[in-house]
């Protein structure tokens, strides 16, 4: 055959070799546009976050978040400070801080430890310092009293104007208090008397305020917003009505010169008349009065921690526990609560180590709040200005435990629904139009916006879900009574959380009827009940939430993983005299643990960083305390009110650091170290679960 | 042992028969092998005998009855589950679970709530024993199932099969996936447990049915077509169509 001289693989088109090379481009290009991203995005987080956990160390995953105070010190002035707060202060400052002369002295303070012996009465105010100064303690009482005496301290010579009604019952319970002269003084006052006609008129807010004081009937249109003092609103009069009202409240309301929007009045007539009042003085001093006085002395100005409409606490259960107070404090509480009894009272001296320092020039200094509180009660801390920048401060081990606590709670559901479902899918069920009709749902479901699963959780979990109670909410929406059973809680309960206890034997509705005319949010009446109140905003909801957001991932998952067991290993199983669970307990679900765990993963990872689902139904933005914290109740309850708890979580603290309060220098650190953070924990978090997947994989293979 | 009467089945709610009127009896300790073209219902009239095709929801036996030990297996009073402990059976494709070698022979003893670890040694060592694998196996019970050869593996599910001590073994072509020396062990195995079991033997290869068999069903298009002593069957068929299939004219 002969050869022709022409090349028969010659280029032709050139203008197709160019597109495939434009193709080639494009597609590569593409592809690079992932890694381009994804180093823009960790660069910078890296780049910005690194050395906010350089400077913050691992106090930042260690404390909680706080708010961060930027004060302008003025040069020199002799500080003294406990030395660990000395130490928060050089660690919560990037730059330098001109510190000069440090000396460290000891400190004495003396301290009274004390057991408070059954039946003595104490004040509101007082049991709450013991308790704060006590961390852990928490007494409970059953009841209240009024004792015969009250004791407070004047630390200044008071002179007292009383009207004449409040001297006399002041006479009449402690003749022996007044020593002093007193004078009288006849007073001519003002008021009005003026008629308004029924209509729609508009107000201000100023003068709304007032004339709740006074008698006028009316109702607003609109309630007024707290952060628009000057809104004026239309308020409804029902029909005319003449009032008589002091002139503070008529000229804020209906005078034209003074109010902003004046209520127009048919008549105004003068009304006035005398008022007598009496003057006295009282020396510094302690003394003791009828709790009818102090609670007159009180509205007077006299500061006291008694509480003088419920009365005072009687402590009926016997309290082992040693409490402490510094001695000061224990004198006041012994002196203004006679009848508290104490018993082995030991006197001991705690030393503190000080730090003395001065600033050798002017500069700015930032501070967590809590050492500020510290460092304010040193009477040369006079900063020239003061600023705060909320959450910019501390950590954040509220958020990291939160986030934590939200997906284990949501794994622990979504694990076991979805195991068992995709169980059921796979083996069980018929495959037909019910299978794939539940197939249809779930594909719709991993489609639905995850704010829609928060609006959801909000409505089902928050609000409606049932809750087995003996102190069932009054707005609940279904009460259904179970079994009479156990006593009402304790006093200090029904109080703190506005229990009313009702007569047992009114019926359920006319129960709730009376404890909400009483203003009771929840009711006592001797029965369980399943109350529909929903679980309010706590880790339980926000749990929920999160795993029916990622059970069809689960779902999904768990199945593809349940298909790929050999049919060999069911059957054989069967064949040996397995019962359908035995074979899948045994010769399935083992083999498909593996991909279960993938699925795990996929749903952690997401999990942990949806803002939306848990906005509404768990995470809050402010908590100081940790989700154990707190807690008064022992055994399988303190379980349930630990899962009762609303918590603070990573992405919504992001969420909240970085878009919900006023940005400033002070708050970018706390940003990216959040950021840097949450990110490292989640592909800690996957890295450990692939590590330990492969290690499964590597053991089972067939 | 096992009588077949009349039987007719269906994997589709009795639209199309795979198996049409069947009847034969298998006696007791002795080889029965089904042969036949693939798709003849040799493997599915096997399935019958311990209600494995219960698993497929839409199958049921259109006529007939088949009576195991005297019982009719498919009457409301039989728990399949017990039926299967009567039952033993081995499949095509050797499947141990991914366990050690003890853990799978010990499996169905488990799963019927044995727990005494010496009644469970002892179990496992006369079951190995029984497939003839003790020898090769005995130094590594506790190591993977799967890292044994495929004949091991499939001795490995007879033993497992034998484990629970059933009356009959039920053998869905077990040496198909194997080479010939490792079919030449298992069929040397399934002549020494003829002494102690019934076994029915589904198989593709004709030699082999009269190698192990002493009994030979010959099934083609969901019927029976013949049935009686293997020496009979392969030296002097009374049908046509088994010769032809014997000799190779067709299948």
């Amino acid at each position: 055959m002969p050869h022709s001289t022409k090349n028969p693989f010659a280029k032709k088109q050139s203008s197709l070799e160019k597109k495939e090379k434009t193709l080639f481009s494009l597609f590569a290009f593409c592809t690079y546009f992932i890694i381009i991203c994804a180093s823009c995005i960790f660069l910078n987080i890296i780049w910005n976050g690194t050395p906010v956990l350089m400077q913050k160390g691992l106090s930042f995953i260690t404390q909680k978040p706080e708010t961060l105070a930027v004060l302008e010190m003025a040069k020199s002035d002799k500080y003294q400070v406990p030395s660990e707060n000395f130490n928060n202060l050089l660690k919560s400052n990037p730059q330098e801080i001109p510190i000069k002369s440090l000396s460290v002295s000891e400190k004495q303070f003396q301290f009274v430890s004390f057991k408070i012996k059954q039946g003595s009465i104490i004040g509101d105010g007082y049991l709450l310092n013991i308790e704060k100064d006590n961390p852990g303690t928490h007494i409970k009482f059953t009841e209240r009293k009024s004792p015969k005496l009250l004791g407070f301290n004047l630390e200044n010579d008071k002179q007292f104007t009383l009207s004449k009604k409040e001297l006399s019952s002041i006479q009449k319970n402690d003749p022996q208090l007044i020593q002093s002269e007193i004078t009288e003084k006849k007073l001519s006052l003002n008021n009005k008397k003026v008629t308004i006609k029924a209509g729609e008129y508009p107000i201000s807010k100023e003068a709304h305020d007032s004339l709740l004081k006074s008698d006028l009937i009316f109702q607003m249109k609109q309630s007024f917003p707290d952060d628009e003092p000057d809104k004026i609103n239309l308020t409804v009069i029902p029909h005319d009505q003449t009032i008589t009202v002091s002139s503070s409240v008529f000229y804020s309301a209906f005078d034209d010169e003074d109010a902003s929007s004046p209520l127009p009045t048919t008549s105004i007539e003068n009304s006035p008349f005398q008022k007598t009042i009496t003057t006295f003085s009282l020396p510094k001093a302690h003394y003791k009065v009828s709790p009818e006085t102090l609670k007159i002395l009180s509205n007077h100005g006299i500061k006291h921690l008694h509480n003088t409409d419920l009365g005072s606490i009687v402590i009926n259960e016997e309290i082992k526990a040693s409490l402490t107070l510094d001695k000061k404090a224990y004198t006041q509480l012994i002196k203004d609560n006679p009848n508290l009894v104490t018993s082995d009272t030991k006197e001991h001296q705690e030393s503190l180590s000080y730090t003395n320092f001065s600033i050798e020039k002017d500069c700015e200094v930032q501070l967590n709040a809590s050492d500020l509180d510290i460092f304010s009660k040193n009477p040369n801390f006079k900063p020239s200005s003061k600023k705060t920048h909320s959450y910019s401060g501390g950590g954040i081990l509220g958020p990291i435990i939160g986030t934590a606590c939200l997906v284990i709670i949501c794994m622990v559901i979504a694990l076991f629904t979805g195991i068992a479902a995709a169980t059921y899918l796979n083996e069980y069920a018929r495959k037909g139009t019910f299978t794939k009709t539940i197939r249809l749902a779930m594909l719709n479901l991993a489609g639905v916006p995850s704010i829609v699963f928060g609006l959801f959780g909000l409505g089902l979990f928050v609000m409606l879900a049932p809750v087995f109670s003996n102190t069932p909410k009054v707005e609940s929406k279904l009460h259904i009574p179970i079994i009479s059973l156990g006593s009402p809680p304790e006093l200090r309960t029904m109080e703190a959380e506005g229990i009313v206890a009702v007569d047992p034997d009114l019926s359920t509705s006319q129960a709730v009827a009376t404890a909400s005319t009483q203003g009771a949010k929840k009711f006592h009446n001797g029965y369980y009940y399943i109350s529909f109140q929903g679980w309010g905003t706590c880790m339980l909801a926000g749990g929920f939430t999160l795993a029916i957001m990622v059970l069809p991932v689960i779902i999904t998952s768990c199945e593809e993983s349940l298909k790929a067991v050999p049919m060999g290993f069911r059957e054989a199983s069967m064949a040996l005299g397995a019962t359908k669970w035995q074979s899948i307990r045994t010769a399935v679900l083992p083999y498909a643990f593996s991909g279960i765990l993938t699925a795990s993963i996929l749903g952690i990872t997401r999990v942990a960083g949806e803002t939306a689902p848990i906005m509404f139904t768990a995470a809050v933005a402010e908590k100081s305390d940790l989700p154990w914290q707190g807690i008064h109740s022992s055994g399988f309850s303190a379980f349930i009110d630990f899962l009762q708890q609303s918590v603070q979580a990573l992405p919504y603290h992001i969420f909240t650091v970085a878009g919900r309060i006023p940005q400033s220098e002070y708050t970018r650190p706390m940003q990216y170290g959040s950021v840097l953070v949450f990110m490292i924990i989640v592909l800690l978090l996957s890295a450990v679960s692939i590590y330990l997947r492969n290690k499964v994989r590597g053991k089972i293979k067939w | 042992m096992i009588n077949i009467n009349n039987v007719s089945f269906s994997y589709d709610k009795g639209k199309t028969e795979v198996l049409k009127n069947i009847s034969l009896d298998i006696p007791e300790k002795k080889v029965t092998s089904f042969i036949g073209p693939s798709g003849c219902g040799k493997s599915t009239l096997l399935r019958c005998i311990n209600r494995m095709n219960d698993l497929v929801e839409t199958s049921m036996i259109t006529t007939g009855q088949i009576d195991v030990m005297g019982q009719n297996i498919n009457s409301k009073e039989v728990d399949p589950i017990e039926l299967r402990k009567h039952i033993g059976m081995v499949f095509q494709k050797y499947n141990p679970f991914p366990k050690s070698i003890y853990d799978n022979v010990a499996y169905g003893l488990r799963i019927q709530g044995i727990k005494n670890k010496k009644t469970l040694d002892q179990a496992v060592e006369r079951s190995l024993r029984g497939a003839a694998l003790w020898d090769e196996v005995k130094d590594r019970l506790k190591d993977s199932a799967l890292g044994l050869s495929g004949g091991q593996q499939q001795r490995l599910c007879i033993a497992r099969a034998i484990a629970v001590q059933p009356k009959i073994i039920l053998m869905d072509e077990p040496c198909s996936a194997l080479d010939p020396i490792a079919t030449a062990k298992v069929e040397e195995l399934i002549t020494e447990l003829r002494e102690e079991f019934t076994i029915v033997i589904v198989t593709h290869s004709m030699q082999q049915a009269s190698r192990i068999s002493d009994h030979t069903a010959f099934f083609y298009l969901g019927e029976l077509i013949e049935y009686g002593q293997t020496d009979t069957i392969f030296q002097n068929p009374s049908k046509k169509r088994t010769e032809d299939y014997i000799s190779g004219r067709f299948g």
